[in-house]
């Protein structure tokens, strides 16, 4: 009895519904298992794991639709700004949309939405007229016609006024306005509050030890541009077998390499729903294999999270949760034999040494750059700080599990390492907030594409790039 | 489509299959309320019940509906109403605990307003 929505993850949301609570319970000891530790301090070496609110395996899906996330959202983060716009601007009263009166200037909290001339509408291919829709998408939907729109639970209201430029915002947002209702019914914002950096539990930076966290993401293994030399030299340099005697003992103080999502990629010619023969069977699965080698000599030595991406054989839709759960000891045989080896959820939240990171294999920050416009990606992630949220496009344009109790991308804590994988470069800028707080932000590029990893100390927050390259043939 | 006929792909159905299907829908349907007018045309349930019962969870089920439609818990649609209670509480939106007693002795509707018929 599936309530039919114009989504194509009502699939995806149905399969499932229709797990039984047999395989639940399977799911759910598969988890439990000894070697795996608990889910908080997965590597048992004072490190925290703080996935848990990416999980979706307790959920269970009844049939909602995606107003329940946003009612989540909105609550907690209208809460929020309700506490901030006392000390913003306290002589104005706070009322919702419905209670607007013309002339009156106040303060609104809601939603944003943006309506998006050129945002592609399922819609479009039943309509009758098959002129205007381009065939070829282009990659950013912007227009300079888009128009901004606040919604709460009472009502909607258009935003007028030149204060409020639409490029630099998506829908999903939680904002105050500072306003006041005009004779057409519009809303004039003459001042934006935004929920800022969250709180940051501070890091005492000066007499701590060398120790490094390296990042990399779009390995895309078993792609046409993945080169198995350059691969195996990132092994290699990571494990202490290449370099002199500095770049080793660099290598010695290595304590995490977190894969930030596209390990693989399947050919996608074979996946188009017709039957594998065993050659082409093979095929599919080679890639894996290949990773799972490589993996295993890494997570012989050093803890090992790896998340999944776009690519990757796991679900569509954020959060991505572990890959295929009980499944990744067939997957990574090799790998897996090793408790050092942790799969973790997408977005991924961890806390090593009482230093706290977060991040994401990229679909938030690729989504934000479709909808909006910023000088670089390094100012999309400081933007979804500053609104703390991770993700504010999902439900809207980026694939997203309907919770109905929380929204988990909401940011309550400000982390001091903010990671985004698979981007074109490597990009890095140290943010500092109003009330102190310090953050690291990254752009890991494409292993694949660039050849490029990061190196980032914990001791003091720099980072620099480990770059690989071959030349073969004289 | 080539066909030019209409009967492929717009049958005909006899008038007695559609009612014995109302007729056992509106069965499952017992406990709702015969006073509000509800727009379709299921014939009425037959009044199996005593009309004191009928009194006491016309009552009862006018205060869920209430609770649904309060757009301060948010939207009704796709919840049980006692997960939509539980969550209202556990944000600290206190709901009415009388809600909350209906819900948990039982005996009334525990689906939303809307539910089966959106």
């Amino acid at each position: 009895m599936m309530r039919a929505q114009n989504s194509a993850h009502s699939i995806e949301s149905e399969t499932m519904r229709s797990s039984s609570d047999d395989s639940c319970r399977i799911l759910v000891e598969y988890m439990n298992t000894p070697d795996e530790g608990s889910s908080s301090d997965k590597n048992g070496k004072g490190t925290f794991d703080e996935d848990e609110k990416f999980e979706i395996l307790n959920e269970k899906y009844k049939g909602q639709q995606y107003s329940q996330i946003y009612f989540a959202r909105l609550h907690n983060a209208r809460n929020l700004l309700y506490s901030l716009v006392e000390k913003w601007k306290p002589h104005l009263p706070v009322c919702t949309v419905l209670g607007l009166k013309e002339g009156k200037e106040c303060v609104i909290v809601g939603t944003l939405y943006k309506h998006m001339k050129l945002k592609p509408s399922i819609l479009d291919e039943y309509s009758k007229e098959r002129s205007a829709v381009p065939l070829v998408k282009p990659h950013n939907f912007m227009h300079p016609d888009d128009q901004l729109i606040l919604e709460d639970e009472s009502g909607r209201v258009k935003l007028g006024g030149t204060v409020l430029s639409p490029s630099l915002f998506v829908t999903g947002l939680v904002v105050a306005l500072h306003g006041m209702e005009t004779g057409a019914g519009d809303f004039l914002v003459q001042d934006i509050l935004e929920a800022g950096l969250p709180p940051q539990i501070e890091l005492p930076l000066d007499s701590r030890e060398d120790k490094y966290v390296v990042f990399v993401s779009g390995l895309s293994v078993g792609s046409s541009t993945s080169n198995p030399l350059q691969l195996q030299l990132l092994v290699d340099h990571i494990t202490g077998h290449l370099g002199d005697e500095k770049e080793q003992s660099i290598a010695s103080k290595i304590v995490r390499v977190v894969i930030a999502g596209n390990s693989v990629e399947i050919p996608h010619g074979l996946l188009n729903g017709q039957n594998l023969g065993s050659k082409d069977q093979s095929k599919l699965s080679e890639p894996i294999k290949e990773l799972d080698i490589l993996l295993t000599q890494i997570a012989a030595g050093i803890p090992l999270d790896i998340m999944p991406g776009p690519s990757d054989p796991a679900n569509f839709s954020l959060p991505q949760q572990v890959f295929i759960l009980p499944l990744h000891r067939c997957l990574f045989p090799g790998t897996s034999a090793y408790n050092t080896f942790v799969s973790c959820t997408n977005p991924h939240s961890f806390e090593l040494d009482n230093v706290r990171f977060l991040g994401t294999s990229g679909q938030n920050i690729d989504d934000l750059d479709k909808y909006s416009e910023a000088k670089d990606r390094l100012d999309f992630m400081e933007r979804t700080l500053r609104w703390r949220h991770l993700a504010p496009t999902a439900p809207s344009t980026l694939g997203c599990y309907p919770f109905t109790g929380k929204d988990p991308f909401l940011i309550e804590s400000c982390p001091h390492i903010y990671f985004v994988g698979n981007q074109n470069k490597y990009e890095t800028r140290l943010l500092r907030g109003s009330e102190g707080q310090l953050v690291r932000l990254i752009c890991i590029p494409k292993f694949c594409e660039t050849g490029v990893a990061i190196m980032l100390n914990m001791s003091n927050l720099e980072c620099h790039a480990l770059s690989f390259w071959t030349q073969l043939g004289s | 489509m080539a066909s030019g006929s209409m009967k492929g792909f717009f049958k005909q159905k006899k008038n007695s299959s559609s009612i014995s299907k109302s007729s056992s829908k509106s069965h499952s349907k017992a406990s709702s309320n015969p006073s509000v007018s509800i727009a379709s045309d299921h014939p009425k349930p037959t009044p199996q019940i005593s009309r004191a019962s009928l009194h006491l969870k016309d009552e009862h089920e006018e205060v869920l509906r209430q609770f649904d439609m309060n757009m301060a818990y948010g939207p009704c649609i796709g919840m049980t109403r006692l997960d939509r209670w539980e969550r209202a509480n556990d944000l600290g939106l206190n709901p009415p605990r009388d809600v909350e007693g209906l819900l948990k002795g039982g005996r009334v509707g525990l689906d939303c307003l809307w539910d089966g018929r959106v």
